[in-house]
């Protein structure tokens, strides 16, 4: 009893801390986010137009700061929270679905089929949504990819995890193909486009994109907790999790939506952006454990954390030219999850 | 949470599998071959056979893990397929062969996921309880907070059975329970089942050990491509002769000395000479007409 | 809408290529004021002899439709470099405040850059508080344009420069935005009367040469050729010759090109961005490139490099371009 109790008591107090931590940490990393860039806006400056903006006393800014803080920081930094949030609740998601610590949305295809899309719709000119054109074509083709890949690796009502993984390989393949030939037939200027887009970047942020994004954001963030529970039990494999009364296909089909849906949409408004679904789940499992009650919301922390300070760090560190933050996050990322991997191995012989 | 319909203890001696005319075929190979099979509340079943007889196929098909191709199965009364997921983990548990964990979960919370069927009913009062006993009756609780990944290959042997015995079904499925197991925790999981089916359990066990299934079973179930080939008390099935055509291989059953109890022994007299030439177990055909 | 979009990128991009591959400063070596009779010119602008003072207000018409008043031109933003061409030649280049990517003439070298990659940086410009900037329809992301208007810079649209015909327009709408319409005359006079002084100088020929506009990335030994939406045809025009891309009926900005059409477009002269010419080694890199001895170009070595922010800027220097592009031709076909 009592060896029980100490488990179910000292995991939550660290789960609990980490959370509160990281929720506190959230906003004042958008704070500072919020303040700091070439044009540079005090604290006190931002609270008080927050505060005249929600008609709580503060006082509005002169012209230009209050438009540069509303139109172009604080769009900038609420996007980053919102794909950093998807992306880190999308790869804790995708991780927990295919019972693998190094399952990625990019695995199934939502990457590099959002990039299809975008490639395509720049390449050929496509303009019939106006700046909304790349957009949407990624989300669509990142949508579209996914389910292709979920469908070739379905049969007979079931789907097994490494079919699903070499389909998504050879999809992905193909889909690098794609981008291969449209980018042979491309003018110098959409591959300029094309380069740029694939690198990832947020400098392109509005209150539209934040609109366009934040429906998909919230069904992650409402769905994905409903699911904490028995992601738990898919960690004991399909049989045993189904013997515990988990419908293991219909959750599949709902949770890799709902990646899809997260991931496509966090790609769409800001390109690609690796490791942020890789390396944040990781780190709050050696953190605070592996149960997924914990490991959802975090990962929408920390994925918002993440990005926020990435994109701070990616516009003020080589100022004043600014890093692609797709370029940043796997810059950094790369190297931290070498070492995570030698890391575990040499303390539990392996991935666990 | 949906509701789903707690289901009752059943009565000892009341029918909870029923099942006729099983069949099941995979990529044309027949695994199984129209096989009987009946499991009363209270009484511990031993599955018997050679490898490839069917014994664990027969389990995943009453565990409703396998849809049967042909003939009719009945848990508690309803054909299963009826059953949903959620109301089939209320009725039944089964222990896999390998016990795995995807993420370092500790033995505490994985014998506690026994318990997640159970969410949302009144018996969800009494997880703690039941998970404390798990962890107690297998020996686990010492290393209830390390995770299952740094466990040994027969300490998450006894983990698993803890969780099984913590989603406390009336139909306990176990397959091959002993095999990652010293002798001592053998014998122990074999007395939790005997212990299981005393409290009014339906426990159906795949053992290789037939000694270990001599000492333990109410009934045996010998199978053999397939088939059921006897089905009856353990002293009636466990005969050399029987087992000596099911196995392939001459096999002696003695008393032992003191109990009394069958000893079941392969004839190791010819041990040194070479091997004879093998018959593959596929095309061997049974000879004998099932009981 | 395609077409300019790409006009802007495919300069932005040839600017960006170039800046990686050369580290040479544009136009270091050439003297100010001497006669282009080297392919050497210099980068510099060469302002109006009386340095005006804008009379402010002034209400110009954007070509984004909206109308625009500019109350002070102190700090200007040109975000294109054929625009801070425009404002530094109206002498007015003391009041600029920066400059974008495709600005690579001396006197705006020391400005602070506002464009990353290609991309214009809404932050950028308006922390360096401008009073008013000005773009090209092509200028973008149309999301940065965007937030600068709505910060309350008052923000002129320009129709982009595609050909000769549109350098006036361009220096009079520059010159009226900025309060400055007497020097957009004297400016627009000065170009129009060297342009004309030019066309004159050319001696005629009986044919017309064939030239190919090829833009040129490293040695990758991949070639693109301009046609019919290069920018580069009026100029190719007004020195008498043809544009063999437009010739050949391609009608994109640029084709990719493989070496045996390009042997049998057979142009008789080459023209490209002295940058790109850097990288792929200079003349005699040019010519090993496969299919580019083989032209009539290649075998007379009629190769014509002009600098790259200058090209296709269309502006005040655009005489100077001509020049160039004509002298280079002749001496090609008398050597």
């Amino acid at each position: 009893m009592t060896a029980v109790a100490a488990t179910a008591a000292r995991r939550p107090a660290r789960t609990t801390l980490l959370t509160a931590g990281l929720a506190v940490a959230v906003p004042a990393a958008a704070l500072l986010a919020a303040g700091v860039g070439a044009y540079g806006i005090p604290l006190g400056d931002i609270l008080a137009s927050l505060a005249h903006r929600i008609g709580v006393g503060g006082h509005a800014l002169d012209r230009v700061p209050e438009s540069v803080l509303w139109n172009v920081r604080l769009p900038r930094v609420v996007l980053a929270l919102l794909v950093g949030g998807s992306l880190g609740c999308a790869g804790a998601l995708m991780q927990g679905v295919f019972g693998n610590p190094l399952a990625e949305p990019g695995v199934i295809g939502v990457s590099s089929g959002g990039a299809v899309g975008a490639v395509a719709c720049i390449v050929l000119g496509l303009d019939a949504l106006g700046s909304w054109t790349v957009t949407v074509c990624a989300f669509a083709a990142g949508l579209v990819t996914v389910f292709a890949v979920y469908a070739l690796a379905r049969s007979g009502g079931r789907t097994e995890v490494v079919t699903l993984v070499l389909t998504g390989v050879a999809v992905n393949a193909f889909c690098g193909a794609l981008i291969g030939i449209f980018l042979f037939t491309a003018d110098s200027a959409a591959i300029n486009q094309v380069t740029f887009w694939q690198l990832g970047s947020l400098a392109q942020a509005t209150w539209g994109k934040v609109l366009g994004i934040l429906p998909f954001a919230l069904v992650g963030l409402v769905v994905a907790p409903l699911y904490a529970r028995k992601l738990d039990l898919l960690a004991l494999g399909e049989r045993p999790a189904r013997h515990l009364g988990v419908d293991v296909e219909r959750m599949r089909l709902t949770l890799i939506t709902v990646v899809a849906l997260l991931t496509a949409a966090a790609v769409s408004v800001s390109g690609v952006i690796g490791f942020v679904g890789l390396i944040v789940p990781h780190l709050l499992r050696m953190a605070a454990g592996p149960g997924h009650r914990f490991l959802l919301p975090a990962g929408m922390l920390g994925g918002a954390l993440v990005l926020v300070t990435g994109d701070l760090a990616a516009r003020t560190v080589a100022q004043p030219a600014e890093l692609p933050l797709g370029v940043l996050t796997a810059l950094i990322g790369s190297p931290f999850f070498f070492w995570l991997l030698r890391r575990t191995r040499s303390r539990q012989g392996g991935w666990a | 949470m949906r509701r789903r319909r707690v289901p009752d203890r059943a009565e000892p001696g009341a029918v909870v599998v029923e099942g006729r005319g099983l069949r099941l075929a995979l990529g044309g190979r027949e695994l199984l071959a129209g096989v009987d099979l009946t499991v009363r509340a209270g009484e511990l079943l031993a599955l018997l056979g050679p490898n490839g007889a069917g014994k664990s196929t027969l389990l995943g098909v009453v565990a409703g893990d396998l849809a049967p191709t042909a003939g009719e199965l009945l848990l508690a009364g309803r054909p299963a397929a009826e059953l949903k997921v959620a109301e089939l983990a209320l009725h039944r548990a089964l222990l896999p062969q390998a016990a795995e964990l995807s993420f370092p979960f500790t033995v505490g919370e994985v014998v506690r996921m026994g318990r997640a069927p159970w969410a949302g009913t009144p018996a969800a009062a009494q997880d703690e309880e039941v998970v404390t006993e798990a962890l107690a009756l297998t020996g686990t609780a010492a290393f209830a907070e390390r995770p299952f990944t740094a466990l040994s290959g027969g300490e998450r042997a006894r983990v698993a059975l803890a969780r099984v015995l913590a989603q406390r079904a009336g139909l306990l499925l176990l397959d091959e329970p002993t095999a990652a197991l010293d002798l001592r925790h053998q014998e122990l999981v074999l007395r939790l089942a005997r212990q299981r089916a005393a409290a009014g359990d339906a426990v159906v066990v795949v053992l290789h050990d037939l000694s270990l299934a001599a000492a333990y079973a109410d009934r045996v179930v010998l199978l053999a491509a397939g088939r059921a080939v006897a089905d009856g008390p353990v002293r009636e099935v466990l005969t050399g002769p029987l087992l000596s055509e099911v196995y392939g291989h001459p096999v002696e059953v003695l008393d032992h000395p003191r109990t009394g109890a069958p000893l079941v022994l392969p004839d190791r007299a010819t041990a040194g000479e070479p091997l004879p030439a093998q018959p593959s177990s596929s095309s061997r055909k049974p000879t004998f007409s099932p009981t | 809408m395609i077409g300019t979009t790409r006009l802007r990128a495919r300069i932005a991009a040839a600017a960006l290529l170039l800046a990686a591959v050369s580290c040479t400063t544009a136009g270091g070596a050439g003297h100010p004021g001497a006669a282009p009779a080297t392919t050497a010119t210099a980068d510099r602008v060469e302002p109006i002899a009386t340095t005006p003072a804008p009379a402010l207000p002034a209400t110009t018409a954007s070509a984004d439709g909206r109308q625009v008043t500019v109350v002070s031109a102190d700090r200007i933003i040109p975000l294109s470099g054929s625009l801070s061409e425009i404002v530094f030649s109206l002498g007015l280049g003391s009041r600029v405040v920066a400059r974008d990517v495709s600005t690579t003439f001396e006197q705006a070298a020391a400005l602070p850059v506002i464009t990353q990659a290609h991309d214009v940086s809404a932050e950028g410009v308006l922390s360096l508080h401008p009073t008013v900037v000005l773009a090209d329809r092509s200028t973008g992301p149309a999301e940065a344009v965007d937030q600068i208007r709505a910060a309350g810079v008052p923000l002129i649209v320009l129709d982009d420069a595609k050909q000769l015909a549109d350098v006036d327009g361009r220096i009079a709408k520059v010159a009226a935005a900025l309060g400055v319409p007497a020097a957009g005359q004297e400016l627009t006079a000065r170009t129009d009367a060297r342009t004309k002084e030019v066309q004159a100088s050319i001696a005629p020929t009986s044919s017309r040469p064939k030239v190919a506009f090829l833009y040129l990335r490293g040695s990758a030994s991949v070639y693109l050729i301009g046609g019919a939406q290069s920018g580069a045809g009026s100029l190719l025009e007004a020195v008498g010759a043809v544009d063999a891309g437009t010739a050949a009926g391609l009608t994109r900005d640029f084709t990719p090109l493989t070496s045996e059409a390009l042997v049998k477009a057979a142009p008789d002269a080459i023209l490209v961005m002295s940058k790109g010419l850097e990288s792929v080694g200079g003349v005699d890199g040019l010519l090993k490139l496969p299919g580019v001895a083989q032209t009539p170009a290649g075998l007379d070595r009629r190769i014509v490099s002009v600098e790259d922010g200058m090209l296709l800027s269309y502006g005040p220097r655009t005489p100077q371009v001509l020049r160039s592009i004509a002298d280079q031709l002749a001496r090609g076909a008398a050597g």
